[in-house]
């Protein structure tokens, strides 16, 4: 944890105050990697594990079900909050484990008792489900977790492009960069 | 099928990221490891000095257990002592 100081030292290449696009595009593009570009490492990473556990973890409770875009599009768009993790995680989902009802041609989850023709992902009777769909409380609660990652993943995205936040007590202000002679 | 067989037969068709968990008997109990990574991210982001940051994750995870638990238990008065005393009266 040796850069818990961090935000002071913008001298020393370190964090500065001020909108930092890069830092954006990269807590973007995966928890925790914003902190990372600006220097903080053990920030960065300690982001990743919450970011991670919550998401991961919403998944292990509730299974592939609880990330649906098609489904449940409102929680997925907090989902999405986590980067294209949630998006492959999704695709995933749509094309590799959701079945096409013979009927209507329509994708969907498979019934108990149904399985999936790999070639063309409709819908087969007498074989296994690629997953078991999640209901009730576990379902709720995977999908709360999984939300919950997104929405904690756009405060770090946050506060990687505006770090102004911390500075041993008080706010960093462009100020201090001027001080330390870089620029805000 | 006797309990314990029962809980094997959901052990081996649980696939992990695939599978719901069989936890809905008890699915309160996944408060905690919520809890805990709301903590460990949004603590990642507000503490100053993350020498501080282990203490505050545990800190935070119990205050949210604890809120949480208080919180049902002042919804449970209300629904089950209160709200009959107001209808009682009215």
């Amino acid at each position: 944890m040796s850069d818990s100081s961090a935000p002071l030292s913008a001298a020393q290449g370190q964090p500065k105050a001020g909108f930092v696009p890069l830092s954006l595009v990269a807590a973007a593009l995966f928890p925790g990697a914003g902190h990372m570009v600006r220097g903080e490492r053990t920030r960065g990473l300690l982001v990743s594990l919450g970011v991670l556990w919550l998401f991961f973890g919403g998944m292990l409770v509730g299974g592939i079900d609880v990330i649906d875009s098609r489904e449940d599009r409102i929680w997925f768009v907090g989902q999405a909050l986590v980067g294209p993790i949630a998006f492959g995680v999704d695709y995933a989902h749509q094309n590799y484990f959701k079945v096409r009802d013979p009927k209507s041609g329509e994708f969907r989850s498979a019934y108990p008792g149904e399985g999936r023709d790999p070639k063309t992902g409709i819908a087969v009777a007498g074989g296994s489900p690629p997953n078991r769909k999640s209901i009730a409380k576990i379902n709720e609660l995977g999908t709360l977790f999984a939300t919950i990652a997104g929405m904690l993943n756009l405060i770090a995205m946050i506060d990687a492009a505006f770090p102004t936040a911390r500075a041993g007590g008080r706010r960093l202000t462009p100020s201090d960069n001027a001080a330390q002679g870089t620029r805000p | 099928m006797s309990p314990c067989n029962m809980c094997l037969t959901s052990l081996l068709a649980y696939t992990p990221l695939i599978d719901p968990i069989d936890l809905h008997k008890h699915w309160y109990l996944l408060l905690i490891p919520m809890a805990l990574g709301i903590a460990l991210a949004y603590k990642a982001v507000r503490v100053d000095d993350l020498r501080d940051y282990p203490r505050q994750v545990a800190v935070m995870t119990v205050q949210v257990v604890v809120a949480m638990i208080s919180l049902g238990a002042a919804s449970y008065f209300f629904v089950q002592y209160l709200v009959p005393l107001i209808v009682a009266k009215g």
